[in-house]
């Protein structure tokens, strides 16, 4: 009610403001009223602008939460169909599980082969063995520069004392001997010499073989040997068309470990006059033998021609 | 040792009645069968000789033929020894062999064994002892020597229907003879061989067979030849012995299959899966005092040792003891003193008490 008067306790001034503030309508001491209504007002207005921003956050975070929930919706639905077609596959079709096994074994059996193969490759190695039932098997395999040639078994019983059960070793290698001298007390010794007696041996060997086979026409008449090969005799000629055999040879190897000869003696037993061309050339030929294998002293003579060359002898 | 074809028309010299009939008798012991194998082996009469010769004739025509046309080549006594070696070579069955062992002094060098040295050495030393003797060789392969020797003595001359005959391999302490009947003559035999090997002595050993290859392969230890390697595909285990147990027939049940097992094992431990050399026989000289669980024997009581012999004979001794056991005849595993003979290199025995 403008202009009454309220009879009110002197000094509270907001009560005065107020009773002006009635007074006067809204202009005085209202004033604070009026700020507390326009702060009233204002904060509500705020409100009323925020709520809408609210209800946006709300809103955007819901949203937000709809598109996460589709996301694993969406992929929960893609595994379930990955499953019902991977059930549908192996129902149908049981083979990609087998074929797979199946290749397991085969690797298992290749690699089994691979090693079975390494195995027998150690022959190359000149010594090999196998274990047996009452020991092991060795085997040595000889060979003649690069060639491989025979091979030899020991059949080793362990036992204390070890012996040898039985072997393909050639009667007339001294292998009684070595045994007593190695076997039993440095097996790897006594190999090593066996080895060394069978190499040599067979490398001789060899050289003769090839001597007989390939050079026939250069000597008159058979190889004299032996069957160690240690003890080597022939007549021969360096010319095929030679008409006579004007050389003798008689090659001694005395060392039963190496198959070059430790003694070589060549005589000239024609008649030519000119001795001294035959007697260059007899002691050439004695170095030769000396240095190197026999087929390959036949070879370098085919391969030389009339005249010897000279640079050999030194 | 053949002479050369000399071709002389107008023959000085006919050849000597006895050489002549020493042709006959060994051309006639040829079987018709071989006639043309061991004709070739001899290498004397050439392709062209024997084309001449008609051999679908009666033996006793075709023989005459042939000592005639050896006659015309004037084939030496030599080449009729050369052809009786050949003969004996494709029928080395029909004599029975002996082994004796030759051994050096111990440290001795290496052997250098040349053949023709050997042949000299050997020839001369029979010939300075025995005026009368006739002595050939052949060599033959794996370094081999067959010798034979015609014995005579002072005043005879060499009986060439009774030859001695000598296979030896170089640089091996073994030579192989086929029973000497004079055995008069065997220590002069023993030294030729000694002495052209350049060995010490020599010792006859306790083994004898008509089986030359199978006495080589026993001296020389090549009767066992299977080894185990990387490379062989049967494992030991599959072979089986003659007598095979796992022949299925379903209406046979075999009782002791076990032991039957058993047997074949021990079996082949001792006789391997090799082919056994070939004996004919094996002989125990008993000298031992008699042993009886039961007291009171008669025999129980002597002092002296019996002496008795056992003679095991067979076509193929050592195949007839491997198949013993499997075929139920004796125990496995047999006595020892079967078993060693490969072995030990024997088929004599003296059984003493130790």
């Amino acid at each position: 009610m403008p202009g009454q008067l309220h009879r009110q306790a002197p000094g509270n001034l907001d009560m005065e403001l107020a009773n002006a503030q009635s007074q006067d309508g809204e202009s005085k001491g209202g004033v604070l009223a009026h700020l507390e209504r326009l702060e009233i007002q204002l904060s509500k207005s705020h409100k009323k602008l925020e709520e809408p921003q609210r209800e946006q956050a709300v809103e955007s975070a819901l949203g937000t939460k709809i598109h996460k929930l589709r996301l694993l919706r969406d992929k929960l639905s893609a595994e379930v169909k990955q499953r019902q077609a991977r059930v549908k596959v192996s129902a149908a079709n049981v083979e990609p599980d087998q074929t797979l096994e199946i290749s397991e074994q085969e690797i298992l059996e290749r690699k089994q082969e691979n090693v079975k193969a390494i195995l027998q490759a150690y022959r190359f190695t000149g010594i090999s063995g196998k274990l047996t039932s009452r020991g092991v098997c060795v085997c040595i395999s000889t060979a003649f520069e690069g060639n491989l040639l025979d091979s030899y078994f020991v059949d080793l019983v362990i036992q204390k004392p070890l012996r040898i059960h039985h072997h393909s070793i050639p009667v007339f290698i001294p292998l009684e001997e070595i045994a007593a001298k190695y076997l039993q007390t440095n097996i790897q010794h006594f190999l090593f010499i066996l080895c060394e007696y069978l190499n040599a041996y067979s490398g001789r060997k060899y050289q003769a073989d090839r001597l007989q086979s390939d050079f026939a026409a250069c000597l008159a008449g058979p190889l004299q040997r032996n069957s160690l090969c240690n003890l080597l005799s022939f007549t021969y000629k360096v010319e095929p068309k030679d008409q006579s055999f004007p050389f003798c040879a008689r090659l001694l190897y005395k060392d039963l470990t190496t198959a070059l000869p430790t003694d070589v003696t060549v005589t000239y037993r024609g008649t030519d006059a000119s001795a001294t061309t035959w007697e260059e050339q007899r002691a050439a030929h004695e170095h030769m033998f000396f240095t190197k294998p026999l087929h390959q002293v036949f070879t370098s003579f085919a391969r030389k021609g009339e005249k010897l060359d000279m640079s050999l002898v030194s | 040792m053949r002479r050369d074809p000399a071709g002389n028309v107008g023959r000085a010299k006919e050849m000597d009645e006895t050489v002549a009939e020493f042709f006959r008798r060994t051309i006639l012991k040829i079987p018709i069968t071989e006639m043309m194998a061991v004709l070739k082996a001899w290498d004397f009469l050439s392709e062209n000789h024997l084309q001449t010769v008609n051999f679908r004739q009666r033996k006793e025509s075709l023989v005459q033929d042939l000592v005639l046309l050896c006659e015309e080549k004037r084939a030496s006594l030599n080449d009729a020894a050369l052809l009786d070696i050949i003969y004996t070579q494709f029928h080395r069955h029909q004599k029975v062999w002996d082994v004796f062992q030759m051994s050096r002094r111990p440290g001795e060098d290496i052997d250098l064994f040349d053949m023709e040295q050997f042949k000299s050495s050997f020839k001369k030393i029979l010939q300075r002892a025995l005026k009368n003797v006739t002595v050939s060789f052949r060599d033959t392969e794996e370094n081999a020597v067959w010798i034979r020797i015609a014995w005579g003595t002072q005043y005879r001359k060499p009986n060439q229907y009774k030859p001695v005959y000598v296979v030896y391999y170089s640089q091996t302490p073994y030579a192989f003879v086929a029973s000497s009947l004079l055995k008069s003559n065997l220590p002069l035999l023993g030294q030729a061989l000694t002495v052209a090997s350049k060995h010490h002595q020599i010792v006859k050993m306790d083994l004898r067979s008509r089986y030359l290859d199978s006495l080589k392969a026993i001296v020389f230890k090549q009767y066992n030849q299977t080894f185990e390697t990387h490379n062989s595909t049967t494992p030991l285990q599959e072979r089986s012995l003659g007598l095979d147990i796992n022949i299925v027939d379903s209406r046979i049940i075999h009782e002791n299959r076990v032991e039957k097992e058993r047997i074949q094992r021990v079996t082949q431990e001792i006789f391997g899966d090799y082919p056994q050399p070939r004996l004919e026989f094996a002989q125990y000289k008993l000298e031992t005092k008699f042993k009886s669980d039961l007291n009171g024997g008669i025999l129980a009581e002597r002092e002296e040792p019996l002496r008795c012999l056992v003679k095991f004979s067979s076509p193929h001794l050592l195949e007839a003891l491997k198949s013993l056991a499997p075929a139920g005849i004796a125990d496995a595993p047999l006595s020892p003193l079967l078993t060693c003979i490969p072995n030990k290199g024997m088929n004599y025995f003296k059984i003493r008490d130790k």
